[in-house]
């Protein structure tokens, strides 16, 4: 038996605290796309519409540059990135195929409501060289859907439509409960887009891709609320130590 | 878009099952939801042309056989002589009138017509214009009815600037403002062209003679307008993607045929306006492009055949429908042939990226962040809208919130507001931190800077080392400098006065210019991350109860046992609890063992008997052993 002065107080574990689940998910893709070869930009979020419109297709007469859905600021003269592809126009310009690009970051849409939020979290990829083709986007997105659920997930693909790819996509993984559920957006990069960034469109060609952060964190931690993420609610960010 | 399936089965020979069409209509790219057998479909914004039963059932061709004529009205129509100038071409290419006057009004409608205002629960206004809405959803073609006898001399098209009062024939009182493309009636503006016709020139229940425009409008010159004067309008919605610019007549005819299966027509005459040539766009055949923009061996028999079921011509080139305005390049003609031979069937081809690897040389804020985590730090992310402004605010033009229309020139208010925020909720050991951007005007030039806010307040921590321990500026300093190394920050106290709250406890700030440090590498090297993903479970909204209780523990042998089985105690409402002291008492050999429980249920604010009730028997095994008691039970 050990004597009293042998006791010793009760072991301390380390009160942790926890990086957003957000930036988790967010660090989590990245850290995904890296190992496949593509390298992390990053760019302004207050955008121009050049770089945030025009330069990727995105017509003056199209709704998203309507000021219902984006935030514009001074007077019109520059506006928060919709999106966060005017990192990987920025990018491009400033380099030549093949090239391989992934940026993350915030986006803002004038949208507020149950399941919209004014800002929300993106990450996106794009890869340019020859003969890049929309089978082998097929390959991509199924290695990282696969990495990011299992490989026992069903996916589908559907026609969609991005000004900025030509054939755009959007796929599908089916849920537990048999519903189909959107998970990325993706497409061949619209030749319009390549010529834009002076990459020449009858020697190159690409793919792309776009994820929301919240949506694959919403179902991979099985959050129902999407606006549970910014409360900043210490009993919500416990929960991702 | 809602439609009927037995509307859109019409068109295709072959009546697939609403299942089987659902599939194909998937397949195609057009997204829908199916509910009492109506498709509610969720087009997407470049096929204007999908918006009706004719434009589905086009689509349809690939994979069925179709009739895709309607019955129209075949004799000959004379000529309308109408006092009509076209003064904005660019703005409305082609516009074609057709005056009509019945003897009598229906008194009811054959079922195809009235189905569609009963089913989909369309609302009914007049002959005419109901005539016009069920057009518009069987062809895609918008038309508007002006009461003949309400329309006198002059009637002109234009794009202008104008200022002035305009009522709808929905009776909505709107100002117009700015360039409009409106219809003029003697200098009276009797419509905002593509939008929504104006009251005075209405029809109403009695009218027997009507003047109907059917024009093909610039999408350019329609889009946002419906949303600028909150109109909601069916036809702006087609006119913004784009209508059939050559589907006039047909669509006339067929207008003229409805109501001659209503009523007896007494008077029939037609004109159009063409302001130039208007010819199909032409690519030329590229199938080796296509394939290789697809990956796939297609044959030029299946090239061609899937493109003449959609309607295109085939010859030397392609020629492309008037209908499809967003066919311009070879990569459209790519996922025309990928939709139909369907995405999920073109075969995957392993990706190799051939690029080399370059060095990422942008900065990785893992490493910070993993730090402040391993001191009980909890990041947060804010939005960037605030109230505050100063003369280098950036402003919003469009703010969702006028009280938040600028952007964060600090965290600070944003952290001082998650803190509050967790105070109300009984939180009493609170350390923020968020890294983001803000923003700034400077001369200008709007620029953004990555910072980090850190914010504290209340006890250190939760164990007995550091539960009665209060955050103060020595150990926020501590927890910096083992963050960052050498860097000169001061630590701002942030007072209570002018704050929402009646906690005392200090709060301490400080917030640093990320881009204004070169960092220690060795906090900013990406590190592994191992991720775990466990199911959230949905935090309560009711507030919690703190219950404390010491232990004494007479019997020094039993400790191990006690400590055990205080860290495996589980009860109802029973949501976190920890040791907050430990007491020797060397004169007693007794020790002393504080344990604090925090209770909260999911469904309701807890009384007392409901935690009392938990309580009794989470103490249970804690104090059947010998020895053990909480002084004061």
């Amino acid at each position: 038996m050990s004597s009293f002065n042998n006791i010793n107080p009760p072991v301390l574990s380390d009160e942790l605290g926890a990086s957003h689940p957000i930036n988790q998910v967010k660090d989590f893709l990245m850290n995904l796309l890296k190992d496949f070869g593509f390298n992390e930009v990053d760019g302004p979020e207050i955008e121009s519409e050049e770089f945030n419109f025009d330069m990727l297709n995105i017509k003056k007469s199209h709704p998203a540059r309507q000021m219902h859905d984006t935030f514009y600021v001074q007077n019109k003269s520059n506006l928060l990135r919709t999106h966060t592809s005017p990192v990987q126009i920025r990018s491009m310009l400033h380099s030549s195929p093949p090239l391989a690009y992934a940026s993350a970051g915030k986006v803002y849409r004038k949208d507020d409501d149950a399941t919209h939020l004014p800002m929300f979290h993106q990450v996106e990829g794009i890869y340019v060289d020859s003969e890049v083709n929309f089978a082998q986007l097929k390959d991509l997105i199924h290695k990282i859907i696969y990495a990011i659920f299992d490989e026992e997930v069903q996916i589908r693909f559907r026609p969609s439509y991005f000004p900025f790819t030509e054939p755009s996509a959007e796929v599908d993984i089916l849920s537990e409960n048999g519903k189909w559920l959107e998970i990325l957006g993706c497409g061949i990069v619209n030749p319009i887009v390549l010529d834009n960034c002076n990459i020449d469109s009858n020697k190159y060609s690409g793919l792309a891709f776009g994820l929301g952060v919240e949506r694959i964190a919403m179902l991979k931690y099985d959050i129902k609320d999407i606006r549970d993420f910014y409360k900043s609610n210490l009993d919500f960010l416990n929960q991702f130590k | 878009m809602k439609l009927l399936y037995k509307d859109l089965v019409k068109f295709i020979i072959d009546t697939p099952s609403i299942e089987e069409l659902s599939d194909k209509l998937f397949q195609l790219g057009h997204e829908h939801e199916i509910e009492n057998h109506i498709f509610d479909m969720e087009l997407t914004p470049n096929r204007g042309d999908c918006l009706s039963l004719l434009g589905l059932a086009r689509d349809l061709n690939t994979f069925y056989n179709t009739n895709l004529l309607v019955e129209t009205y075949e004799e000959k129509i004379d000529s309308l002589d109408l006092d009509f100038i076209n003064l904005s071409p660019n703005d409305c290419p082609k516009i074609s009138f057709l005056e009509l006057e019945i003897e009598d009004l229906p008194d009811k409608y054959h079922d195809y017509l009235e189905n569609y205002f009963k089913i989909l629960k369309v609302g009914k206004n007049n002959f005419f214009t109901d005539i016009s809405n069920y057009i518009s959803y069987e062809l895609g073609q918008p038309t508007h009815c002006f009461d003949r006898i309400k329309l006198n001399g002059h009637i002109s098209f234009e794009s202008k600037e104008c200022y002035s009062p305009f009522t709808t024939l929905l009776d909505t009182n709107i100002e117009l403002k700015g360039n409009n493309c409106i219809f003029l009636n003697n200098n009276e503006i009797i419509s905002l062209a593509g939008v929504m016709g104006g009251k005075s020139t209405a029809c109403t229940k009695d009218t027997k003679k009507v003047l109907i425009e059917c024009a093909y409008f610039n999408p350019e010159s329609i889009i946002g307008k419906s949303i600028k004067y909150n109109l909601h309008s069916d036809a702006a919605h087609k006119f913004e993607r784009g209508v059939d610019i050559n589907s006039h007549e047909m669509v006339l005819r067929r207008f003229i045929k409805i109501v001659e299966q209503h009523a007896k027509i007494k008077n029939c005459k037609i004109t159009s306006f063409n302001s130039k040539k208007i010819s199909n766009k032409e690519l030329p055949i590229n199938l080796d492009r296509v394939n290789a923009i697809l990956g796939t061996t297609i044959s030029i028999d299946v090239f061609k055949n899937i493109l003449e079921r959609l309607g295109f011509n085939i010859t030397s080139k392609i020629e492309v429908p008037s209908y499809r305005s967003d066919i311009i390049s070879q990569n459209d003609v790519a996922e025309e042939i990928a939709r139909v031979v369907g995405y999920d069937n073109i075969p995957s081809q392993t990706i190799v990226m051939s690029h080399t690897k370059k060095d990422n040389n942008k900065r990785n804020l893992i490493g910070i962040k993993s730090d402040l985590k391993n001191k009980g730090f909890y990041e947060v992310i804010n939005f960037p809208f605030t109230s505050i402004e100063n003369e280098s605010s950036i402003t919003l033009d469009n703010p969702l919130d006028s009280n938040k229309k600028n952007l964060r020139i600090t965290l600070k208010e944003s952290l001082i507001e998650n803190l509050l925020y967790n105070e109300r909720r009984q939180k009493d050991s609170i350390k923020l931190f968020e890294i983001s951007d803000t923003y700034f005007n400077n001369n200008n030039n709007l620029e953004q800077n990555l910072k980090l806010g850190i914010i504290a307040s209340g006890r250190v921590g939760h164990n007995y080392n550091n539960f009665s321990n209060k955050i103060d500026e020595a150990f926020l300093l501590d927890v910096f400098n083992s963050v960052f190394d050498d860097l000169d920050i001061a630590i701002e106290q942030i007072p209570r006065n002018n704050l929402d709250t009646k906690i005392k406890n200090n709060i301490f700030y400080l917030e640093i210019d990320l881009d204004k440090y070169q960092l220690n590498k060795a906090h900013v090297l990406n590190k592994e991350m191992d991720m775990e993903f466990r199911k959230y479970i949905p935090i309560s909204e009711f507030p919690s109860s703190n219950r404390d209780f010491s232990f004494l523990i007479a019997d020094y042998s039993k400790y191990d046992e006690v400590v055990e089985t205080i860290n495996k105690i589980k009860g109802m409402y029973l949501k976190d609890f920890f040791i907050f002291d430990f007491y020797k008492n060397e004169k007693n050999e007794e020790i002393k063992i504080g344990v604090r429980m925090i209770f909260q249920s999911n469904g309701k604010t807890l009384s007392d008997d409901d935690i009392k009730e938990s309580i009794s028997k989470i103490l249970e095994p804690i104090l059947s052993i010998e020895g053990v008691s909480v002084p004061g039970i």
